[in-house]
């Protein structure tokens, strides 16, 4: 299929859509692994520079919004056009909402930063690597237009939610220790709870990106055929 | 028989309306339809786009025989069955199916005489004299047409004096009022105002269950709005031809996404 639209201004649009997402979605898996790295390494200023970068992130949100919009608005776009801009827009919101909650772990880090440190951190740790796995998968189908890849993201975030509650459980059990500095331990929980939000809207993202490329829309498939 | 056969109404049951079979049409040497085949559901509103030149005006005027009116012109191969009987039959009286498929031109033609008498046209011709059966049928066509509140008080005026949106609704009044049960619409609202274009296609989606009907236009999106079916043609052929939802959200066929998505045409 030719890529060029004979309104070549719709290209422009379009383009310029498609790198607004890139560059949300590059600075939210930043914004991600900052939080994490700001958790583990006790690092107060990497934190701090994770929620203020979010306002960026937020502020691409509006933008992605707008000129989705706008090209709706103008180009009234058909087919794969338009399911491009409403997963772009869908995309960005489900972003957003990553980002955020990677405020939420940064915030956490900070508070765990001020007090003795906690080996219980090393926990969340493989939490955070396989929903950063999911993040990057889900990007790259959306960006690929991979809808396999989109498409089978259900196991790993099956995987995910199973460590999510092994996890919670035993920070949950560790509370009762004595000698333990259950409020770190709380803040922990709050973490793995956010980590696991994570894996799902980066899923969502995933399952966005089936419907991009394939028009298909599998969102709730699966708890469709579960029950 | 049917209804160009002077076949009751009330006896067609077929869930199809059109039944394009293997239809092929040639201007002189030039083929415009190859091998088309398409059956059009009963109730439906059908549209047939695709660029200029790729024959869904020819096809559309195959289906009431417009065609013969051009010298030249010849169905090479293929029929158009409409309950059941191929209206390119020889017994088949000409007026008798134009009766039956109506037709609505891309500008509104109403004649240089009255609303009234423009609606009463067809059926004078039929040979309807009754006044009283006149006035009923005029005043239910312009209901049906959503044009009566708007021109009830001035029936006697000329239909010229009319705007471009109200002249259309009244060609659609004036096609109704012999009962057809098919209606082609060649670029009914290319001419008219995103008001008047509204009205129109308002009118096509209630008028639905009262008849089938066939749009040509060119505007993709008045396609999506107005249409149960949409039909891609291409240089003559047909592309594809599917539900009009997933036409536009997912087409099958590549040469249809790139023309619905405006990257050739």
């Amino acid at each position: 299929m030719s890529n060029q639209h004979i309104f070549q201004e719709m290209d422009l649009s379009m383009n310029a859509l498609r790198e607004k997402v890139q560059l949300m979605a590059s600075l939210t898996a930043q914004n991600m692994k900052n939080a994490m790295r700001a958790l583990v390494s006790r690092d107060i200023d990497l934190a701090r520079i994770v929620i203020g970068d979010d306002s960026e992130v937020d502020e691409l949100e509006v933008k992605i919004d707008q000129l989705g919009m706008d090209i709706l608005i103008r180009f009234h776009p058909m087919a794969s056009d338009l399911r491009a801009v409403i997963t772009a827009m869908k995309t960005a919101h489900n972003l957003e909402r990553i980002s955020d909650h990677a405020v939420n772990i940064a915030k956490r880090a900070k508070k765990i930063c001020k007090s003795q440190s906690s080996i219980e951190v090393n926990m969340v740790e493989p939490l955070f690597a396989m929903a950063e796995q999911i993040l990057n998968d889900a990007l790259r189908a959306y960006k690929d237009g991979d809808s396999d890849l989109g498409e089978g993201l259900h196991a790993a975030d099956e995987q995910l939610d199973k460590a999510y509650k092994k996890v919670s459980a035993s920070l949950s059990s560790g509370l009762e220790n004595p000698g333990t500095n259950a409020e770190n331990i709380l803040h922990l929980i709050f973490v793995a709870r956010s980590i696991e939000r994570m894996g799902d809207l980066a899923v969502n993202i995933g399952e966005d990106s089936v419907f991009l490329s394939k028009a298909r829309d599998i969102r709730h498939e699966q708890r469709k055929a579960q029950s | 028989m049917n209804d160009h056969q002077e076949k009751p109404m009330e006896s067609r049951t077929s869930a199809t309306a059109v039944d394009i079979r293997n239809l092929s049409f040639n201007y002189g040497s030039t083929q415009a339809l190859k091998n088309i085949g398409l059956n059009l559901k009963r109730n439906e509103v059908t549209a047939f786009i695709g660029p200029s030149g790729c024959g869904k005006s020819t096809l559309l005027r195959c289906i009431n025989r417009m065609n013969d009116e051009i010298a030249g012109t010849r169905i090479t191969q293929g029929e158009i069955l409409i309950d059941d009987i191929n209206i390119y039959d020889r017994s088949v009286d000409v007026v008798k199916l134009r009766r039956q498929v109506g037709m609505v031109f891309q500008k509104s033609n109403p004649f240089p005489s009255s609303i009234y008498d423009n609606v009463a046209y067809g059926l004078r011709m039929r040979g309807e004299r009754d006044s009283a059966v006149l006035d009923q049928s005029v005043q239910e066509s312009l209901e049906s047409a959503a044009l009566w509140d708007e021109v009830k008080d001035r029936l006697q005026e000329s239909a010229l004096g009319l705007s471009g949106g109200q002249q259309q609704r009244l060609c659609i009044a004036r096609t109704i009022a012999v009962k057809p049960t098919i209606v082609l619409m060649d670029e009914p609202c290319s001419a008219l105002d995103p008001i008047a274009t509204a009205k129109v296609e308002d009118l096509i989606w209630k008028l639905k269950h009262d008849y089938t009907f066939i749009i040509v236009t060119h505007n993709m999106h008045q396609a999506a709005r107005v249409s149960d079916k949409t039909a891609f043609f291409y240089m003559g052929e047909l592309v594809e031809f599917s539900d009009t939802s997933r036409m536009f959200s997912n087409p099958s066929v590549k040469k249809t996404e790139e023309y619905i998505t405006g990257r050739f045409g």
